[in-house]
């Protein structure tokens, strides 16, 4: 590869929507054309980020983010409105052609399957398509079946099956030319416990094994907390997080929860610097520390010095409760957001 | 592009209209139906006068042009909006994502449709106006030929067509209107229903500056042998010269139209 080792480059890349209320229909996009009062979206704002082979990426952000605009430029379907991306080391919306027979994509909503078709058709269309040889085919589809169960599937017409058969058939799919680079947006829609879990399972086996970068959008912090070493996170199209999903936490939570249980009720903690009160019940009290100033094991150790404690623990956050924050807090801060972006 | 790709998907776009096989019911009854009223109406117009030649056909010549410009016409059956609804709906998403042409899929989708109707509809419908109407072609094996390459190309063209103005959706999105607007501009300007020679007088530097009479009118009138072994080359060099020409526009189209297009639905 002559990219070496980055998957993934991009540079200052946006995408704005011309949603002028006028620019509907064939006689409003006429008239538009006269009298010119546009309300543009930017959907995805000069951003910039590079992958490495290998990574395995979680691209979140709240709905009407950017991401799937993001991904669609990646994957060629629309041609950005300026700056620059390259997936191994071609430019999707010039070689669009040749940059997908190098990726592998699953829009949840949507399949690449065709409808009318039995999965096993689809997948033949498939392997003709990316000039797949049968035994690599044959010895793919051994794998894709063993990991996602496709075998019960495969002479169902893609219409009958139910939404979680159908993405296991669209993901592996995507997979069938055994693709460097993977685009997942939102493959986890709608799907049962189990199933999220046999394709995580597999999602962790294909890029630790094969080194297949993944970028996946997700809106189940579940699956980034359990696949996904780095995190970006976007925010009205620009990204507000790039970095480890490990390091969020540090970065973003500033209080921990302590949870403190006596060996009766009744008792009342109070003046320990940094330390609030937040809720008590029976022989339990919750506890909220300011991370920042105080460390863990003098607030710890002061509680236990001065009470008799039965038990005490300190909770971890998960990475959607500090991402639902970091949505709150973006909500509460600034709510004239629409205009700014209309330009 | 491949051509083991190409007839995959000729095959997948048939299969899925052998699906519908009450719509080709109706189908032939419908064919049938037009057939049979222009060859009615022909009759009764030759009737009114005592010349049997109008416009260099005589009624033999012009019941053949009615019948067999309709069987070409069918079989020229493809469904214009397929890039309009591609693009309604959002689903143009996901043929862009593979590493083909998107014009030679959706060329590849169109001759499937036409091979359905061509086989399902016009030969039943050739094979009973034959019995019913007075018709005569002239056999000659080069003839013949010349015919099937001139459909084909006019095959082309009239994809090429529906490409360009299916295109139009890239910047319209809603461009439902404008495709009746197109078919019935098509249907007419290619001597779909009427030979290009009945046309008045002003209306022929038009037709001339336009590709439509190449679409059905001119390879019909080989068929039937108005046109002499010699012209039909003639036409044929046409007819590429407007493949070349059409071509040109798809390219231009597609370059611009990618850029503008927007996916609909998340
Ligand atoms: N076809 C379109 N026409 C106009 N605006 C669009 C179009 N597609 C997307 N947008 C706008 O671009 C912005 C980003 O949309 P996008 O689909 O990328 O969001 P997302 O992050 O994928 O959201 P979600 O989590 O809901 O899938 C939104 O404000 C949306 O309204
Ligand atoms: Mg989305």
């Amino acid at each position: 590869m002559q990219q070496g080792n980055i998957a993934i480059e991009v540079k200052g890349l946006s995408k704005d929507f011309d949603v002028s209320e006028s620019g509907k229909g064939f006689s409003g996009k006429l008239k538009a054309l006269f009298h010119r009062r546009r309300k543009i979206i930017t959907a995805v704002d000069a951003i910039d980020f590079e992958i490495n082979r290998g990574e395995f990426v979680g691209y979140v952000g709240e709905n009407g983010a950017g991401k799937s605009t993001t991904i669609k430029m990646l994957t060629g379907i629309l041609v950005p409105t300026s700056g620059s991306a390259e997936v191994n080391g071609i430019i999707p919306f010039k070689e669009r052609k040749k940059n997908a027979a190098k990726i592998g994509v699953v829009f949840g909503q949507r399949t690449q399957l065709w409808w009318d078709l039995p999965v096993r058709e689809s997948f033949d269309l498939l392997r003709v398509i990316f000039r797949v040889s049968q035994p690599d085919f044959n010895s793919q589809i051994k794998k894709l079946d063993k990991a996602l169960g496709l075998d019960p599937l495969m002479n169902m017409p893609v219409r009958k099956l139910s939404l979680g058969q159908r993405m296991r058939c669209d993901i592996a799919a995507s997979l069938i030319h055994n693709p460097p680079v993977l685009f997942l947006d939102e493959p986890t829609i709608g799907l049962d416990v189990l199933a999220k879990e046999s394709i995580r399972n597999f999602l962790t086996e294909i890029n630790r094994d094969e080194g297949t970068t993944i970028i996946l959008t997700t809106h189940d912090m579940n699956d980034i907390e359990q696949l996904c070493k780095r995190l970006i996170i976007l925010e009205e199209g620009k990204i507000m997080y790039d970095g480890e999903t490990e390091l969020l936490k540090q970065k973003f939570i500033h209080e921990k929860v302590i949870e403190v249980e006596f060996h009766d009720d009744g008792n009342v903690i109070q003046g320990i610097p940094g330390v609030t009160v937040v809720r008590e019940q029976g022989c339990k009290t919750w506890l909220t520390f300011d991370n920042d100033n105080y460390g863990i094991g003098d607030v710890i150790g002061t509680i236990a010095s001065r009470y008799e404690i039965k038990d005490i623990s300190v909770n971890e956050p998960s990475v959607e409760s500090i991402i639902r924050n970091i949505y709150n807090t973006r909500v509460t801060r600034a709510t004239p957001s629409e205009e700014s972006r209309n330009k | 592009m491949n051509p083991k790709l190409f007839l995959k998907f000729v095959s997948v776009s048939f299969q899925k209209q052998v699906t519908y096989r009450f719509d080709c019911f109706v189908g032939i009854v419908n064919g049938f139906l037009y057939v049979f009223i222009f060859t009615s109406l022909w009759k009764a117009l030759y009737s009114q006068f005592d010349t049997t030649m109008h416009n260099g056909y005589t009624l033999t010549a012009i019941v053949t042009y009615a019948v067999l410009v309709m069987a070409v016409r069918i079989s020229f059956t493809m469904d214009d909006s397929i890039i309009y609804r591609k693009v309604m709906d959002g689903s143009i998403a996901m043929e862009l994502i593979r590493p083909t042409s998107f014009f030679f899929m959706n060329l590849a989708e169109n001759v499937g449709h036409s091979l359905f109707h061509m086989m399902a509809r016009t030969v039943p419908i050739v094979m009973i106006s034959v019995f019913l109407f007075d018709i005569y072609i002239p056999f000659e094996v080069q003839r013949l030929l010349i015919f099937i390459v001139s459909c084909i190309a006019g095959y082309i063209l009239v994809s090429m067509m529906n490409f360009i103005a299916g295109l139009l959706a890239f910047w319209f999105i809603e461009i439902f209107p404008f495709l009746l607007f197109k078919y019935a501009f098509y249907t007419f300007f290619s001597g779909g229903i009427v030979p290009i020679d009945f046309f008045p007088e002003f209306l022929k530097p038009l037709v001339n500056l336009l590709p439509f009479q190449y679409m059905l009118y001119y390879p019909t009138t080989i068929l039937i042998g108005r046109a002499s072994l010699v012209e039909a080359q003639s036409i044929i060099m046409a007819q590429l010269i407007w493949i070349v020409i059409m071509g040109a526009i798809c390219c231009l189209m597609w370059g611009a139209g990618k850029k503008k297009l927007i996916i609909q639905g998340g």
